[in-house]
């Protein structure tokens, strides 16, 4: 019963798509009654489904859809205005259609929901007048209650009476016979296609295929559905009159694509896991790329000009660039058009308009942004909440609408659009606008905030009252909101996607609210830029240029740095005053700004260097770590090393209250560690050698004087220790010629930091040339010792150079 | 030949098996020394302990946390527990280790001074935490005793929850 399952499967997704679509379709009918197009669209979905359920035997599922194609079928042919009463009933009738697939979905049967009531009101509906018919009257006749199949042509009739007996008052015996004649050929072809079906048992019948982002989840297998599809009954005499309704023309049309299984399946369902794995991995391979293009480069520094080196470069730019293309395929697939979720709102409106006695107008744009399918599935209820909100507290009954001068009709408006790496799903709404007195005067009968509190708020804090738990602004509790549950569910979710939610509000002008989303898509192109010893990376879509600036370029004006960029004024903050960097490197006379564009906002970020551009994948610093004002996440570079990802929104925020001027002295931030000398051991001198035989001659000769000595072998093993200070160094003797840093490079080194101006550095080497002394002088060396050297002559000039003081020679 | 095989494995089962039936009143634990004092965590907590290697500093959080390090492609927050029990900070050297716990799914690296052993104490030897102590706030879960050492026994989901 396999091929059973898996028509069923495909079946289900049709369906539910089909009734998503109808939801918005109806509701955009009752505004365009005349629409013939969309009627008969919608009425093909009614049928469609009918056919389909039909021939998997869900009897109840038929019919109820048969009722409402009647229904529609007579708005199609103009018998039927549609008006918002007949309306409810239909959109009753999909509600149930839609609790009736889930049902199937669970159980694989159809069972356990009574239609009868909506059956006979839409009964009522096609009745022709499309008077009013109240839900509670209970027309249907008894014989509507079995939901079990029983043999089709009992059930023919059936039907067929459901339909007649309510309409007998209204109906002419012409109409009924008409009727009764649509139905009967209509059910004619459902049963040849039945049957056809039957002898193709081998083939599928095929559901038109999913759109390719629907991914749906694996089907759970259910027990096999009764096997019992009763032999077709004889068929019923052609009808003598000609088919009045073209229902039946398009029961076979319905039908014959079903039966004609497609060959090519132009779409597969995924799981999503499976997804999420892929994207995993392609995480792991750009981490992997960004590490061989690394090593391209370092390779091809060490050996210029070798000819397998062309071949490298080439090998690694393929790599690198099916990469690239391999994760944007890998999140396209991933991606999802926001339409998906904005979709259910037009019905809800609807309903809530009904419900609240109001009349508002949903305006929708930008439903074609599209979003990661997480966050597409997450922020489904987020939005419901805050539409119902603005539904219920917002906009305002008409007629205190009209009293205040506005429209009668309120506006809601849900945009979604693109704004740097994020998403902002913007809601307006025309109503009442949130006020903040009462907001405060709320929040402390509740308990919520103190009174003390309440006075130190700023209006936007005052709005953010609402997000809190247990505060609810209805007065009446009424079924859609004010239960003081919702809205900080919203903030919740919303956090959950490290989202943020802005509110904006003007009392008697509306309100609007902004939901912003980062695109938590895990690889994103970014700047990375230096500061002192550190690298952070900054999401390239903020990055609106960069432009190095002179030191005299930057301005204080009241407290602020700014700096002039073409002819606007663009305030400066820098990156350590955000980060608690030590500035203990100079930075010189000149510095990197790094424009950064946040909607209308901007701002100006010094750095120390580019570092350059990367892709880097953004990974979380985990619950430990979470919440860390400034950082969006962290990122693993081609080195291994880690790098922090810098929050580009939160920045801006943080840059206000950054009081500290920009262009402060780095010399004076570090004070010079001098501390009194004592004894002789308190002075430390670096030995810095390759070799353990001039280290030691070295050693020897200073060892008398009592001072502390430290060895390291070469250049980077002496700027760890240095860097690492467990002393403070007073001199350092340096040889030039070592391995991994020599001499020079490691005199330019130690002078960048400010810290180590003045610590003399000592040049011991055999190099005697002139142009080898003159290049110690520009690297920081003051003094340069020719090996070979007496002890003597070597511990004197150590002396001089520490102020050693004499009282200390023994 | 089989013979001999059997009574090997025989010999083995009967080694094994009061070792196995211990197990259910002993608790395993790795211990470290932080300063003076010896420590230790359940070995089920602990994921693996490595060598120290670079971390990058993170900013706005208390000291004792030294930043975040790179683990075979995870980003791994580093705390070091010499600065967290109020001592001052240390240079690394060769004894320095990072024990990596996980609890669920929090992880975090954990700076101490030098490992000791793995142990395996008898639940009838670790004693409860002094009373001075608050019992639910603090992170030491017991006392255990072993030989002439007392050990202190630390609650790792608590060492990793964050509490700033």
């Amino acid at each position: 019963m396999d091929e059973f399952q898996e028509i069923l499967q495909d079946f289900l997704v049709e369906s539910f798509e089909l009734v998503e679509k109808l939801d918005e379709d109806l509701v955009e009918l009752e505004n365009t009654p005349e629409d013939l197009e969309l009627l008969n669209g919608i009425f093909r979905v009614a049928h469609t489904v009918k056919g389909a359920s039909s021939f998997l035997n869900f009897d109840v599922l038929t019919h109820l859809t048969h009722h409402m194609e009647d229904v529609l079928n007579k708005a199609r042919h103009g018998d039927l205005i549609i008006t918002s009463d007949i309306m409810d009933v239909i959109l009753e009738s999909v509600d149930l259609m839609k609790a009736l697939l889930t049902v199937i979905r669970d159980t694989s049967a159809d069972a356990g929901i009574d239609v009868t009531a909506c059956v006979a009101r839409l009964d009522k509906v096609s009745g022709g007048d499309g008077d009013v018919p109240t839900p509670e009257v209970q027309v249907a006749p008894v014989v509507e209650e079995t939901p079990v199949v029983e043999e089709d042509s009992a059930k023919e009739e059936e039907v067929a009476s459901a339909t007649d007996e309510p309409d007998y008052d209204n109906m002419s015996d012409d109409d009924v016979e008409a009727e009764i004649q649509r139905l009967l050929a209509e059910r004619q072809e459902q049963d040849k296609a039945k049957r056809k079906a039957k002898i193709d048992a081998g083939e599928k019948v095929a559901a038109p295929p999913p759109t390719p982002e629907e991914v749906v989840q694996t089907p759970t297998p259910e027990p096999e559905p009764t096997p019992s599809a009763p032999v077709a009954p004889p068929p019923p005499p052609p009808p003598a009159a000609p088919v009045p309704a073209s229902g039946g023309d398009e029961a076979p049309k319905a039908a014959a694509p079903a039966k004609k299984a497609p060959a090519v399946e132009q779409t597969i369902r995924v799981d999503v896991k499976r997804l999420d794995h892929l994207m995993n991995l392609i995480g792991e391979l750009v981490l992997a790329k960004n590490r061989l293009i690394k090593i391209n480069d370092d390779v091809e520094e060490r050996y210029e000009g070798e000819e397998f080196l062309e071949e490298l470069n080439q090998v690694v730019s393929i790599v690198s660039l099916v990469t690239t293309d391999l994760q944007i395929a890998v999140m396209k697939t991933r991606m999802l058009p926001i339409g998906k979720v904005f979709n259910k709102f037009p019905r809800m409106i609807r309903d809530l308009t009904r419900e609240l006695n109001k009349k508002i107008e949903l305006e929708i744009s930008g439903e074609e942004t599209e979003l990661d399918k997480s966050i597409v599935e997450e922020i489904g209820d987020p939005l419901v909440h805050i539409i119902r909100n603005s539904c219920d507290h917002g906009i305002e009954q008409p007629d205190a609408r009209v009293a205040l001068g506005k429209e009668e009709t309120g506006t809601i408006s849900l945009k979604a659009y693109n704004e740097g790496n994020q998403i902002v799903i913007q809601i307006d709404d025309d109503g009442k606008g949130l006020d903040t007195t009462m907001l405060k005067k709320k929040s402390i009968e509740k308990g919520i905030i103190t009174e003390k509190e309440a006075e130190q708020m700023g209006d936007k804090e005052a709005f953010g009252l609402i997000f809190r738990p247990g505060f609810s602004t209805a007065a009446q509790v009424t079924n859609v909101s004010g239960r003081g549950v919702g809205m900080d569910v919203v903030k919740t979710n919303i956090e959950k996607l490290n989202g943020i939610i802005d509110i904006d509000s003007e009392i008697d002008k509306g309100t609007s609210m902004k939901l912003k989303i980062p695109l938590t898509l895990a690889i994103i192109q970014a700047l990375l830029v230096g500061v002192q010893e550190e690298t952070y990376a900054i999401p390239l879509a903020s990055v609106l240029e960069t432009v190095r600036i002179s030191t005299d370029e930057v301005y204080t004006v009241e407290g602020k740095s700014v700096m002039r960029l073409r002819d606007e004024v663009l305030s400066l903050v820098h990156i350590s005053d955000i980060f608690e960097v030590d500035r203990i490197i100079d930075g010189g006379e000149h510095a990197y700004v790094v424009v950064l564009g946040l909607g209308a906002q901007k701002l100006g970020l010094i750095v120390d260097t580019l570092v350059g551009q990367e892709e880097i994948v953004i990974k979380s610093l985990g619950e430990y770590l979470k919440g860390i004002e400034g950082v969006a996440g962290a990122t693993i570079r081609g080195d291994g090393g880690v790098t922090l990802i810098v929050d580009v929104v939160a920045l801006m925020d943080m840059a206000r209250k950054v009081k500290t001027s920009v262009v402060q002295s780095a010399a004076n931030a570090v004070a010079q560690i001098t501390l009194e000398k004592t004894k002789a051991s308190d002075y430390t001198i670096m030995i810095v050698d390759d070799s353990k035989t001039d280290r030691t001659i070295m050693r020897k000769a200073l060892e008398a004087l009592g001072v502390t000595l430290v060895e390291a072998v070469d250049g980077q093993e002496a700027l760890n220790t240095l860097k690492s200070s467990d002393h403070n160094f007073d001199a350092m003797l340096i040889d030039i010629e070592m391995p991994r840093m020599d001499g020079y490079t490691l005199a330019g080194e130690i002078k960048k930091y400010n810290r180590y101006k003045n610590l003399p550095l000592i040049a011991v080497t055999s190099r005697t040339g002139k142009s080898d002394r003159m290049r110690g002088v520009e690297s920081g060396m003051v003094e340069y010792i020719t090996k070979p050297y007496s002890a003597d002559y070597l511990s004197s000039v150590v002396q001089r150079n520490i102020n050693f003081k004499s009282e200390f020679l023994s | 030949m089989s013979d001999k095989l059997k009574d090997i494995i025989n010999k083995q089962g009967e080694q094994q098996n009061p070792d196995l039936i211990d197990l259910d009143n002993v608790v395993q634990l790795v211990g470290f020394i932080i300063g003076d004092e010896e420590y230790a965590i359940p070995i089920l907590a602990i994921q693996e302990i490595i060598k120290p290697f670079s971390w990058t500093r993170v900013p706005q959080v208390p000291s004792y946390v030294k930043g975040v390090f790179n683990m075979r492609g995870s980003v791994i927050p580093l705390i070091d527990l010499r600065l967290k029990f109020g001592l001052p900070e240390q240079k690394h050297n060769d004894e320095t280790r990072f024990i990596v716990m996980k609890v669920g799914d929090e992880v975090a690296g954990f700076v101490i001074d030098r490992l000791t052993m793995a142990l395996r104490i008898k639940k009838e030897n670790i004693g409860p935490a002094p009373d001075t102590i608050n019992s639910d706030d603090s992170l030491i879960d017991g006392v255990g005793k072993e030989e002439d050492r007392i050990i202190t026994i630390l609650k790792a989901d608590k060492l990793l929850k964050r509490d700033f």
